[in-house]
């Protein structure tokens, strides 16, 4: 569903119709004077609809503080992020703040779920906080597919790490966001059950439509997008369609690390 | 360890900084009573043993003596005048007198004392003018009203000497005014102070006093073995002693007023002492990794608890001295306020006790020690291994402790039961004692109660509250311990503050329904004649007046020859009166007699009284009324075919059921309307003794209430300090629900709900509880007086409850401002 152009005086200079969120000039510095770190340099990026595209860079390249800029957790210094026709960078935070519970999902490494609330609460929280109905045919879809029908009503300490996980990204597909974000969400588990996940986040690209974005560091992870962006030093470094293990390992090791 | 205590304290001020109010208010609390107690008793030995001021040693009078006998003082004056190391002696003669002012109608009674001859011995300071040196000069205390100069008339009073000459009015002259200020008796009756010629003259024959001035160098101890052994018949003690023992008699109600005092104090450091086990309990929990670390290289587990005693002493030493401070400065504020005010207790200058300071410091660092043990106990419990895992969510349930479960019903069914039947039997200490046990029980059981409560609570609030008041009650409940702990410290409070209200309120029905039952009549009018019927009227025109019944009397005979006066009452006297349990009224046919009645007549319940008037004679139906202090009681009917001559004489008035204020008035209004008609009538009513009782129930009330905010205030610093704490721990996840969306607005009802949560439920639990205390304690303190009416004031119970949970909204605000400060990402990143 396209967005509304926006009236601004200065076109930027790429944003497809068909980008799901970009960023344009994007400008992140921490500190000031002799300490300021620039985290992000001027980046332009753009994720498509529908497409499973990894952020990877090395340690300290930007990628999270990219993540966290594009899901309008974060501000940027200088420059704008566009969540399909709308500039983040011109909202307030409660606006920001509805903006991600109605249309932005999350996935994290670790603390996913509130551990006060039981599975099912935990998926159904954005709703929730909406004052939304969930769609009863589409939640009974997203918990089989995710396996999670017979742990609803467990409380998280009572999940294993990739159950835990499994329900936080049912959690981000059910309010049908315009795009999930997933943060290292690999990083703490064992190879089968992250491989598991993968194949979920890729899955609700494929069957469902979804667009997502993951920001890791782990070249077999990254196989599993589209796309791969690679970020150095604050900077797009580069990018791989179709990616194997092979091809992000390669790129990687140009890129010094 | 000692340099990592001290940065810790550093590093986490703000976080103790709860615990350290809580004490410096407990502690100051306590050292102001102990301060304002001194202080009231410097006062008193000040000026009650003013009298003292310069004597040696002092004798007074033992034992009766024989009529006639010489003044044994007097004698012994003469005797001790001679024994080494006496300087000088004085008697002191004191005589009751009547002063008449110019231009005053009446005249008051003041005491009347004599002067010492020799300077030393003279105690009186005056405030203006001098001492009498001559003949009729006086010089008088503030209460007598009189001023330097005024002239006034004094007559001595008739002390009813057999053969003595009644005494004659005479002329004194005011020459000056006695500094009487701090002692308790100058308020009482006036001082009069002439020389002791003139209280000789003046009636006074007999010295109360023999006070006795040393030599210079002369040791005390000494002259007054010495005296002892010379007047062998009188009480002998040293200045020092007797200003002590004169000012003990007059601070009897000061040291109940501190022991009253202090147990409040009691309850304050208790409540304290939670507040404090409860932050550092949590501390501990959010330092596992810290401490985890320090095991790691190497401390052992009593290094890492003594560090966190090291850090409780400290917090308790800067807290309690800071306590101490604002106890005298609390102290001295009250001072000031009080001596600007008459009050029946004294307070001259703020004296500040070494005890005072000492109990206090010693009592503030002990209380937090103490409550830091269990937590201290915790924190050798965390493996060095703690330190490597990655940080995980707290456990969202603890242990039930079966052992304090079982405890907890063991001590409180008994007791509770104990309670009820020793209250409702009126004994009062065995009640009192049933319910301390009964409470230690509750607070035992609270760990399982609070929760529990919560999340019933919780239930019926989250279809108001929706997705915070849903996270509200998850997050009240993750740690039952801590939020029982923060609940319990507020139950305390809440449920003394309601046991107060309830048993004042029973206390204001009981004593009401008592003197109902002994006044059933709001007003009687008494006409030393008929009262007519134009001026019934008139007073039941009396606006606040509801109804009035006029009363017949007259003079019957009965047998064993007893002529009787009798009251005859009509129809509308049962609208009027307010009971009719001790004193009912007679059908037509009936006499209502009084038990003397009944043995005067010899009749008994149920029999026949023949009754005779200058009308006619009669047989009635006897009823003896045992609580009755009407002697016979008919009806007008019946009293009137008896007594041909029987005429209204009184009125009974029925007054509206409005203020006590309103009904004065419409008193006022009658007398107005009765002194006006028929000047030699009396009006009387219980109106004005009602209201006396209910201004001092009322009195009493407000000031235990503000005693008992002040555990209520720590209390709620604890919910407020419990909360942050829990903000603190919570920083990621506060995060995450920031970036799933909820809004800095629903965070911060989030919290205000889990405040309210807590806060509410533990003053629904107090006010339950406490009303149950009110109701027992009232009745085991008055059962034995009348019968008890239980009374619950739902009004002010309410009010309770709302304030209670309104403050702990509002101690929710500063955390929820931090809480809402957080970034997502900042959370997220952890």
């Amino acid at each position: 569903m396209p967005e509304p152009h926006p009236t601004r005086t200065a076109p930027p200079p790429r944003r497809p119709a068909e980008a799901a969120v970009s960023a344009v000039a994007l400008t992140k510095t921490y500190g000031r004077g002799d300490a300021a770190v620039t985290a992000l340099d001027a980046v332009d990026v753009t994720f498509d609809r529908a497409a499973f595209t990894a952020i990877m860079g090395p340690s300290g390249s930007g990628k999270s503080t990219l993540m966290h800029c594009l899901a309008g957790l974060d501000t940027a210094t200088s420059g704008q992020v566009f969540l399909g026709g709308t500039a983040l960078t011109a909202l307030r935070d409660r606006e920001l703040t509805v903006l991600r519970r109605d249309r932005i999902g999350f996935v994290f490494q670790s603390f996913n779920l509130l551990p006060v609330l039981d599975a099912q609460e935990n998926v159904l929280l954005p709703l929730q906080l909406a004052g939304r109905r969930p769609d009863e045919q589409w939640l009974r879809d997203v918990v089989a597919r995710l396996g999670l029908g017979d742990r609803l009503h467990h409380r998280p300490h009572e999940l294993s790490g990739g159950q835990q996980q499994r329900v936080a990204v049912a959690r981000a597909l059910l309010p049908r966001p315009d795009v999930v974000f997933a943060d290292e969400p690999t990083g703490n588990l064992d190879s089968r059950s992250g491989a598991e996940v993968l194949g979920l986040l890729r899955g609700s690209v494929r069957e469902f439509g979804q667009t997502v974005v993951m920001v890791t560091h782990d070249p077999v992870a990254a196989s599993y997008a589209d796309r791969v962006v690679l970020l150095a030093d604050g900077r797009v470094a580069g990018e791989i369609s179709a990616p194997t293990t092979d091809d992000v390992v390669d790129a990687l090791r140009t890129l010094g690390v | 360890m000692l340099t990592t205590t001290l940065a810790q304290v550093r590093a986490h001020a703000g976080r103790v900084l709860a615990s350290c109010l809580a004490i410096v208010i407990a502690v100051g609390f306590v050292v102001a009573t102990l301060c304002l107690n001194a202080s009231s008793r410097a006062s008193v030995l000040d000026a009650v043993g003013a009298q003292y001021r310069g004597s040696a040693v002092v004798l007074s009078e033992t034992g009766d003596r024989a009529e006639g006998a010489p003044d044994p003082l007097a004698a012994a004056a003469t005797a001790v005048a001679a024994l080494p190391g006496v300087r000088a002696t004085a008697l002191d003669r004191t005589t009751p007198v009547q002063l008449r002012l110019p231009g005053r109608s009446g005249s008051s009674f003041a005491v009347a004392t004599g002067l010492a001859d020799d300077p030393g011995l003279r105690w009186q300071r005056v405030s203006a003018g001098r001492l009498p040196t001559g003949p009729d000069e006086i010089a008088v205390s503030e209460r007598t009203g009189a001023g330097v100069g005024t002239v006034v008339t004094l007559t001595p009073e008739d002390l009813g000497e057999v053969d003595a000459v009644p005494p004659a009015p005479r002329e004194v002259r005011v020459v000056g005014v006695v500094d009487l200020r701090g002692d308790p008796r100058a308020g009482v009756t006036g001082q009069v102070f002439a020389s002791d010629a003139d209280l000789t003259t003046w009636g006074a024959a007999t010295a109360d006093l023999l006070r006795v001035a040393a030599a210079p160098g002369a040791d005390v101890a000494a002259l007054r073995d010495a005296v002892t052994a010379a007047v062998p018949a009188a009480e002998v003690l040293t200045g020092d002693e007797a200003a002590a023992q004169a000012a003990a008699a007059f601070t009897g109600d000061a040291a109940n007023l501190t022991s009253v005092l202090l147990v409040f104090g009691a309850v304050a450091v208790l409540v304290a002492a939670l507040v404090i086990a409860n932050t550092f309990a949590v501390l501990v929990a959010q330092r596992t990794r810290e401490l985890a670390l320090l095991r790691c290289v190497g401390a052992t587990s009593g290094q890492v608890a003594r560090s966190v005693l090291a850090e409780a002493a400290v917090v308790g030493v800067l807290a309690s001295a800071a306590g101490v401070g604002a106890g005298v400065g609390l102290a001295a504020a009250v001072s000031a306020l009080v001596s600007r005010t008459t009050s029946p207790i004294p307070l001259g200058a703020v004296v500040v006790p070494a005890s005072a300071v000492a109990v206090g410091l010693v009592l503030g660092t002990a209380v937090t020690v103490l409550a830091a043990l269990a937590p201290a106990r915790g924190a050798t419990r965390v493996a060095p291994l703690a330190a490597l895992r990655p940080v995980q969510p707290p456990p969202v349930r603890s242990r039930a402790g079966a052992l304090r479960l079982a405890l907890g019903l063991v001590v409180l069914v008994p007791s509770a039961v104990a309670l009820v039947v020793l209250s409702r039997a009126g004994m009062l200490t065995a009640a009192v004692g049933a319910g301390a046990l009964s409470f230690l029980g509750v607070l035992l059981l609270a760990r399982r109660l609070v929760p529990a409560a919560v999340s019933v609570a919780g239930l019926l609030v989250r279809p108001l509250g929706g997705v915070p008041a849903r996270l509200a009650q998850g997050n009240a409940l993750r740690n039952p311990r801590r939020t029982a702990a923060t609940a319990t410290a507020l139950l305390i409070g809440v449920t003394l503050t309601s046991a107060m209200v309830v048993g004042a309120a029973s206390t204001r029905a009981t004593a009401t329904q008592a003197l109902v039952a002994g006044y059933p009549t709001d007003v009687v009018v008494e006409g030393a004649d008929a009262v007519p019927t134009d001026v019934q009227g008139r007073i039941a025109a009396v606006p606040g007046v509801a109804g009035t019944s006029p009363v017949t009397t007259g003079e019957v005979s009965g047998p064993r020859e007893t002529t009787a006066g009798a009251q005859g009452v009509e129809a509308s006297a049962a609208g009027v009166v307010r009971s009719q349990q001790r004193s009912p009224l007679p059908r037509d046919g009936e006499a209502v007699l009084s038990v003397s009645a009944a043995d005067t007549f010899g009749v008994a319940d149920g029999g026949t009284l023949p009754l005779t008037g200058s009308a006619g004679t009669q047989e009635l139906r006897v009823r003896v009324a045992p609580d009755s202090e009407q002697f016979l009681v008919l009806t007008a009917a019946d009293l009137r075919r008896l007594d041909g001559a029987a005429a209204v004489t009184v009125v009974w008035v029925r007054l509206a059921d409005a203020g006590d204020r309103a009904q004065e008035r419409a008193v006022d209004a009658v007398t107005d309307v009765v002194t006006d008609s028929l000047p030699s009538s009396s009006v009387s009513g219980v109106v004005a003794e009602r209201s006396s009782y209910d201004q001092l129930l009322r009195t009493f009330l407000l000031v235990v209430t503000g005693l008992l905010g002040v555990a209520v205030v720590i209390a709620l610093l604890g919910v407020g300090n419990t909360l942050a704490l829990s903000v603190v721990e919570r920083r990621q996840e506060s995060g995450l629900l920031r970036a799933l969306g909820l809004t800095r607005g629903q965070l911060r009802a989030q919290l205000a709900w889990e405040a309210l949560l807590v806060a509410g439920v533990a003053a629904v639990l107090g006010v339950v509880l406490g009303s149950g205390y009110g109701l027992a304690g009232t009745a085991a303190v008055l059962s034995a007086e009348a019968p008890v009416v239980l009374a619950l004031p739902w009004a002010q119970l309410a009010g309770i409850v709302a304030v209670a949970a309104g403050a702990g909204v509002l101690a929710s605000v500063l955390p929820a401002r931090r809480a809402a400060r957080t970034s997502p990402v900042a959370a997220i990143a952890g």
